[in-house]
C-alpha cells in the first residue's frame, strides 16, 4: 500500500526525530498503539454516554468536542453579555474599521469564530481518524501528505 | 375571499418607497430563472423513493455545502435579517449569530452521527431510535408544522419582491402582493412535485450561486455608487455606523432587551440543530467525513451572506432616511418596507433596473430553495413516515411518491393561504419554526444520539411537553396578531419571559429534563437499540448505502478496516 512508501520516505526525510523509526518499525510500520486499541475495541459493546466516554477514541473525540464547545460558548454569548454589563466600555469606536466594538464582536466575531472553529474541529477529527488508523472511502487525493502527518502522529506517541 | 376583506387584510403590505410597477428586463430575468429551475427539476426528475428523499446518497463535499447554504439561506436570511438589523439594531444581530454559529453545534454533536444512522427523514430517526410509531407520528406532524410555519415567511418574501418586478397585476379580489404570493408558490410547488430531492439538490447548488452572486454584487455596487465602500463592504460599513441614528448600533439598554437577544439567539441555534430540512442534508452525502466537511463548506458559504447582510442593512438605512423618511421612531419604516430593504437599497441607489432585478431575483431564489428543502422534508414526513410506515405498510413506491406529491401540494396551498395575511415580519415568522424545532426535535436527536438509555417513554413525554409548551406563546402572542381576537397579547408578562420568537430558551431545557427523568424511571431501551446508537458513534467506516441498523442487524460485526 501507499502507506509503506510514504512511511519510509518520512522516516528518511524526518530523520531528525531520532526515536521515530524504531517505534514505528516495531508496530509493523503502520499500526500505532491507538490504532491497535481501536482494532481491539468492539464499539457495539461500549456504552454511549456523552458524560462517560467508554472507549479511548470517544474519550479523545469528546475532549475535542468539549474544548470546541467551550470556545463556541464564549464567542457566541460572551460579547452580548459583556455589552450588557459594560455598554459604555464596549461601544467605543474601533480604530481603522470604525465599528463600535460590541457591534463588530457580535456581527463579525460570531459567524467568523464559528467558521474557524468548524474548520479546526474537522481538522482535529481527521487527525484523530488517522491516529486510529481509520480510512474513509472518500479521502481526498492528497493521501500522500496526509499519511506523512499520520506517521508523524505515530512518532509522537 | 371577498374583495373588501382582501383590501382590509393587506393594507399594511405595500412597502413604501418601493417602485411597484412592471419592469421588462427584471421580469425576463426572473422568468428565465424560474424556467431554469423547472428544467433542472425535470432533467433530474425521480421515480424512486431513494432519489426522492435522499438523492441516492451521492452528494459530495462542496455540492452538499452549497445545498446546505441555499437550503439554509431563505428569504429570512436574504431579506428578513437585513430588515431586522435595519429596524431593530443590535437585536437583529441575534439572527446573524444564531443562524451561523448553530452549525458548529450541529457539526460537533450531530452531523457525522446522523450520516451513520443513515435513514431517510428526521421522523425516521425518532421512530426507529425510540421504537415507537407514536413518536414517529409526533415527529412527522412537527416536521409538517415546521415546513408550514417556516414557509409562510418565505412566501411573504417572494410576494413582496415579486411586487417590485411584476408590479400590481390587479387580479380581481386580490391585492398585487397576494397575486404574487400565489404565483410564486405555484411555480415552487410545480417544480418540487416533479423533481424531488435529487432535483432539489441539483437546483440548490445553482440557486446558491444565484443567491450569493446577487447579494454580493448588490452590496458591493450599492456601497460603491454611494461612496460608502470600495471592495470590502462587509468591513467598510463600520465607518458608516457612527453616522446612522443611534438606534442602529446602541448597546443593550435594559435587561429585557439583553434577555430577548439571548433567548432569540439560543432558539435559533437549537432550532438549526433540530430543523428536519437541515438534518436531512446529512443523509444525502457519501460518507460521514463528507458530512463533516460539507458542514464546514456550508457554514463558509452561509457566512458570505451573513457578513454582507448587516452592511446592506446599514446602506439601506442610510439611503432610506435620506430619500424616503425616518427609519426609527413613529411612524418609522413599516415592516413591509423593511422586509425589502435589500431591494430598496439597490433601487434607492439609482441602479439600472436590471441590476435591482438581479438582487430581487436572488431573494426569490433564496425563498424557493428553502421552500424546496422544507416541503421535501414535510412531504417525506407525511408520505414516508405517516403513510408508508404507519397507515399503509404495504405501500408501493408509486403510492408513496403520489402521497409525497399530494402533500407538497397540500403544504403549498396551506402556506399560500396563511401568507396572504402574514402576522409578522419574515424573520419573526421563520423564528417560530426554529423555536418549534429546537423544542421538540433537537432534544430527541441530541439525547437519542448521545445517551443510549434515552427510551421510548422519555421521548414521548419530552416531545409532547415540547409541543404543548411551544404552543403557549404562539396562542399568547401570535394567533391574536392575526386579527380575529382583537390583536392584543393575552398575557404580556408571559410574553416577556417566554417570547414566541425565542421560547426555546425556556422550553428546550425543560424538555431535556423531562426526557431524562422519564427515561431514568422507566425501563432501559432494548439492546438492539443501544447497539444502533453505539454504531452511530463507532469510528469504523461504513458503506455508502449502509445504515447503523444494517450493521447491527448483520450480526454486529463491524466492517473490517483495510
Amino acid at each position: 500500500m501507499a502507506d509503506k512508501n510514504t512511511h519510509d520516505s518520512t522516516n528518511g526525510t524526518a530523520a531528525g526525530s531520532g526515536d521515530g523509526p524504531p517505534v514505528t518499525e516495531t508496530d509493523g510500520g503502520t499500526v500505532t498503539q491507538a490504532a491497535q486499541d481501536h482494532r481491539d475495541t468492539n464499539y457495539l459493546d461500549r456504552e454511549v454516554n456523552i458524560l462517560k466516554p467508554s472507549t479511548p477514541f470517544m474519550r479523545e473525540h469528546l475532549k475535542v468536542v468539549w474544548t470546541g464547545f467551550l470556545a463556541w460558548f464564549l464567542i457566541v454569548f460572551g460579547p452580548p453579555t459583556a455589552t450588557f454589563l459594560a455598554p459604555d466600555t464596549l461601544s467605543v469606536g474601533m480604530p481603522v474599521l470604525g465599528f463600535p466594538l460590541h457591534y463588530f464582536l457580535i456581527a463579525i466575531g460570531g459567524p467568523t469564530g464559528a467558521l474557524l472553529l468548524a474548520f479546526w474541529y474537522s481538522r482535529k477529527r481527521d487527525a484523530l481518524d488517522r491516529k486510529y488508523g481509520i480510512h474513509h472511502a472518500d479521502e481526498p487525493e492528497t493521501t500522500g501528505s496526509e499519511d506523512v502527518a499520520a506517521a508523524d502522529g505515530g512518532v509522537d506517541r | 375571499m371577498s374583495g373588501l376583506a382582501a383590501v382590509l387584510l393587506q393594507s399594511g403590505l405595500l412597502p413604501e418607497g418601493l417602485n411597484v410597477s412592471f419592469k421588462l428586463l427584471p421580469a425576463i430575468m426572473v422568468v428565465a430563472m424560474l424556467l431554469l429551475f423547472l428544467a433542472i427539476g425535470y432533467v433530474f426528475k425521480v421515480a424512486d423513493t431513494e432519489g426522492m428523499w435522499v438523492a441516492g446518497r451521492s452528494i459530495g463535499n462542496v455540492e452538499n455545502g452549497m445545498a446546505i447554504g441555499s437550503n439554509w439561506m431563505s428569504a429570512a436570511s436574504y431579506l428578513g435579517m437585513a430588515a431586522l438589523i435595519a429596524t431593530a439594531g443590535v437585536y437583529g444581530l441575534a439572527f446573524v449569530v444564531g443562524w451561523t454559529t448553530g452549525y458548529f453545534i450541529l457539526l460537533i454533536f450531530l452531523a457525522a452521527q446522523l450520516r451513520r444512522f443513515g435513514k431517510y427523514t428526521a421522523p425516521d430517526f425518532v421512530g426507529d431510535r425510540f421504537n415507537s410509531d407514536s413518536a414517529r407520528a409526533i415527529a412527522a406532524v412537527t416536521t409538517f408544522l415546521i415546513g408550514f410555519v417556516y414557509a409562510i415567511g418565505q412566501a411573504r418574501g417572494m410576494g413582496l419582491v415579486g411586487l417590485y418586478i411584476f408590479g400590481d397585476l390587479g387580479v380581481a379580489g386580490f391585492s398585487g402582493y397576494q397575486v404574487m404570493v400565489i404565483l410564486m408558490m405555484a411555480v415552487t410547488v410545480g417544480y418540487l412535485t416533479l423533481s424531488g430531492m435529487l432535483g432539489a439538490t441539483k437546483n440548490q447548488a445553482v440557486q446558491y450561486v444565484i443567491i450569493i452572486a446577487a447579494f454580493l454584487v448588490g452590496v458591493t455596487v450599492v456601497g460603491w455608487v454611494n461612496g460608502y465602500s470600495t471592495v470590502i463592504p462587509q468591513l467598510e460599513y463600520g465607518m458608516l455606523i457612527s453616522e446612522l441614528s443611534a438606534e442602529f448600533s446602541e448597546p443593550f439598554q435594559s435587561f429585557d432587551s439583553y434577555y430577548l437577544w439571548i433567548a432569540t439567539c439560543f432558539s435559533l441555534i437549537v432550532g438549526t440543530c433540530g430543523l428536519p430540512h437541515v438534518l436531512v442534508r446529512f443523509y444525502t452525502v457519501e460518507s460521514e467525513r463528507t458530512a463533516r466537511w460539507s458542514t464546514v463548506w456550508g457554514l463558509f458559504f452561509i457566512c458570505l451572506l451573513y457578513w454582507s447582510a448587516p452592511a446592506m442593512a446599514a446602506f439601506g438605512t442610510d439611503l432610506y432616511s435620506q430619500q424616503v423618511g425616518d427609519v426609527f421612531g413613529d411612524p418609522g419604516m413599516t415592516s413591509a418596507a423593511a422586509d425589502v430593504i435589500v431591494v430598496l437599497a439597490a433601487q434607492l441607489s439609482g441602479l439600472p433596473s436590471w441590476l435591482v432585478g438581479l438582487v430581487a431575483a436572488g431573494g426569490i431564489a433564496a425563498a424557493i430553495a428553502t421552500v424546496a428543502g422544507l416541503f421535501i422534508a414535510g412531504s417525506s414526513a407525511i408520505s414516508h413516515d405517516l403513510y408508508a410506515n404507519i397507515i399503509n405498510e404495504d405501500a408501493t413506491q408509486r403510492q408513496q411518491i403520489l402521497v409525497g406529491r399530494l402533500s407538497i401540494v397540500a403544504l403549498g396551498v396551506l402556506t399560500t393561504l396563511a401568507a396572504l395575511d402574514p402576522a409578522a415580519p419574515i424573520a419573526a415568522l421563520v423564528s417560530y419554526a426554529f423555536s418549534l424545532a429546537g423544542a421538540v426535535l433537537f432534544p430527541m436527536f441530541f439525547l437519542g444520539m448521545w445517551w443510549e438509555n434515552t427510551n421510548r417513554q422519555g421521548a414521548l413525554a419530552g416531545m409532547s411537553t415540547g409541543l404543548i409548551l411551544w404552543m403557549v406563546p404562539m396562542v399568547n402572542e401570535v394567533v391574536p396578531a392575526y386579527g380575529f381576537f382583537g390583536g392584543e397579547t393575552v398575557l404580556p408578562a408571559l410574553a416577556t419571559w417566554m417570547p414566541a420568537i425565542g421560547s426555546a430558551l425556556v422550553v428546550t431545557p425543560i424538555v431535556f429534563v423531562v426526557t431524562i427523568v422519564v427515561s431514568l424511571v422507566t425501563a432501559d431501551p432494548p439492546t438492539h437499540t443501544k447497539r444502533m446508537v453505539r454504531q452511530c458513534h463507532s469510528p469504523e467506516p461504513m458503506g455508502q448505502q449502509q445504515t447503523a441498523e444494517d450493521v447491527v442487524t448483520d450480526g454486529g460485526e463491524p466492517t473490517e478496516d483495510d
